[in-house]
């Protein structure tokens, strides 16, 4: 589905991602870990293609085509998506226009309010605008709405549980089963570990390196033993990593 | 009523009314309060108890006088249709409103040109909104897309102790052509004002727009917002400006340009004036593309860039 051949991004002569390796393999959940800071969501937006992120070296290859010459829409059009940690908001579009890009996809309301429904919204939601006049968790619940609605084939979800209260856990997993269930390539970047156990897989970042790779318990029980007591932040000594 | 004279000329004017947003059926509702204009002439009129409206001809255009009385709650919103369909001439539309004591209305008004090419229309809106009154006004421009119209707006008003006053302008379904809005709130003790204006202006279009919030009673509180999407060769000049001359007096001024296009000219000059050292102004102001996590939000879900861009316009435009 997804590879990264040796990814690197500087920003001012600094080195923010010093050579990314990994395969995501058709219809499994990927875990990314790791502590603030160290490139987990430069990478999601690097795989997205946005426009401040199209100037790193090495190579993205989506089911074998090269995709680093191509724009966010060529890239949603493949069948890539991102959910951004804090979604954008949108003066003056309601729900349902947001949901269906304007019209352009066409959905039943009944979909709609169904959809709303798994993401714990009424359907007194449908005519609210995209907004300010949202909570943090709301505008979240919206985004993932849209994304069921998409089906995309790779979706890159931005600590999808960060802003939504502790209770919704269960929501999202339910919302990250469904995905998957539709045959979606799931990449999630998570601080919460029983989110990161519902993965099939796990990658560990640390200053903009993936430290350790393999299944999610042993790569939770390696950050607990090694970045838990780790005195630096992001920042190993030199040969560490590879100790 | 629709004067039997004119009823074709309604009829024509009718079919831009609902193009620009209107409902036609509201004007020949007589539940409904509506006056239509045509050039320099009332072409209808329903008017209902506790709303009077007087209506004079003068040289290109009409005078009309609207009182409510103290006490009212209009239920439906006062209907004003004015519409010139000739390509070329001047329209010259005054408009006096009163408000009553705790009396509560709004207006829907429709401004129709489709054929101008040379024509000019001038309106000059001055508002007295008595202790505790309610005024909502929306109006809505409707432009024919040669760009040979040329609009002059001037909305006065004044509010007294607790008055609410809502004046909202949007031209953005058709070209601008020339445009000058000026609005002017005087505001007294505890009142409150929200004005608005919103333009989509294209190819050479022109636009001026000043905001103006005196905030001159105690605990009085305003916001001037502006949204003005430019394209093409479009200019735009935007003052927005608040006087705080009252303690405890409010005002937030707001203006947001996006542009798109290089032979586009925007600026916008936020003035606060802070008189009465308990008054409280802010301002926030934003210039330049449309906002790029936005964009990549929507084009992540497949839109290109111009899908995305005329979706975020719609939703701002609204």
């Amino acid at each position: 589905m997804l590879e990264l051949k040796d990814v690197h991004l500087k920003r001012n002569g600094k080195e923010i991602l010093k050579g990314l390796n990994a395969k995501f393999d058709d219809g499994r959940i990927y875990a990314i870990l790791g502590n603030n800071g160290v490139g987990k969501s430069t990478l999601a937006y690097i795989i997205m293609g946005l426009e401040s992120y199209r100037d790193h070296s090495g190579d993205l290859l989506f089911n074998g085509q090269r995709i680093n010459h191509l724009n966010v829409t060529e890239r949603a059009r493949l069948g890539i998506t991102l959910v951004w940690q804090e979604p954008a908001r949108f003066d003056g579009l309601t729900i349902k226009e947001y949901l269906t890009l304007g019209g352009r996809k066409k959905f039943e309301d009944v979909e709609l309010l169904e959809t709303l429904g798994i993401v714990g919204l009424s359907s007194e939601y449908l005519n609210r605008t995209v907004d300010n006049s949202l909570s943090g968790g709301e505008r979240k619940r919206v985004e993932l709405a849209s994304i069921l609605l998409l089906k995309p084939r790779l979706v890159v979800l931005d600590e999808p549980d960060s802003g939504i209260d502790i209770m919704s856990t269960q929501m999202i997993r339910k919302i990250l089963k469904k995905l998957k269930s539709k045959g979606s390539t799931l990449i999630v970047i998570t601080h919460r570990e029983e989110i990161a156990k519902m993965s099939d897989e796990a990658y560990l970042m640390c200053d903009g390196k993936f430290l350790e790779y393999g299944g999610v318990d042993g790569v939770i029980s390696f950050y607990r033993s090694r970045c838990d007591s780790c005195n630096h932040v992001n920042r190993p000594e030199e040969g560490e990593l590879n100790d | 009523m629709i004067e039997t004279n004119y009823s074709k000329e309604f009829e024509a004017l009718a079919q831009y009314y609902e193009k620009s947003g209107g409902d036609v059926s509201k004007l020949i509702d007589k539940k409904v309060v509506s006056i239509i204009v045509s050039g320099d002439k009332i072409i209808g009129r329903n008017t209902l108890p506790g709303v009077k409206v007087e209506a004079e001809q003068i040289e290109n255009g009409v005078k009309i006088f609207i009182d409510i009385a103290d006490g009212m709650n209009i239920e439906n919103p006062i209907h004003l249709c004015t519409g010139y369909l000739k390509p070329e001439g001047t329209q010259t539309v005054l408009i006096d409103t009163r408000v009553g004591k705790n009396s509560k209305v709004k207006f829907l008004s429709h401004c129709v040109f489709p054929n101008g090419k040379k024509f000019l229309h001038r309106m000059i809106s001055n508002v007295e909104v008595d202790e505790g009154g309610q005024l909502s006004y929306e109006d809505v421009h409707f432009h024919s897309e040669d760009g040979g119209v040329i609009v002059e707006a001037f909305y006065n008003a004044r509010l007294f102790k607790n008055a609410k006053y809502n004046n909202v302008f949007h031209l953005t379904k058709t070209r601008v052509g020339k445009l000058k809005v000026a609005m002017k709130v005087d505001l007294q003790e505890s009142s409150s004002a929200y004005l608005e204006s919103k333009v989509y202006e294209k190819k050479d279009d022109v636009v001026e727009i000043t905001e103006e919030l005196n905030l001159n009673g105690s605990f009085s509180s305003g916001i001037a917002k502006t949204i003005v999407f430019s394209t093409d060769n479009s200019s735009a000049k935007i003052i927005n400006k608040a006087y705080g001359n009252a303690p405890y007096s409010k005002g937030h001024i707001e203006c947001n340009e996006i542009v798109k296009g290089d032979g586009v000219k925007v600026g916008t000059i936020p003035e606060l004036y802070v008189i009465n050292e308990k008054a409280e102004l802010t301002h926030e102001a934003s210039i330049g593309r449309i906002n790029l996590k936005q964009l990549e939000t929507l084009m992540a879900k497949g839109l290109s860039e111009e899908e995305a861009t005329e979706l975020i316009i719609r939703g701002m435009l609204k």
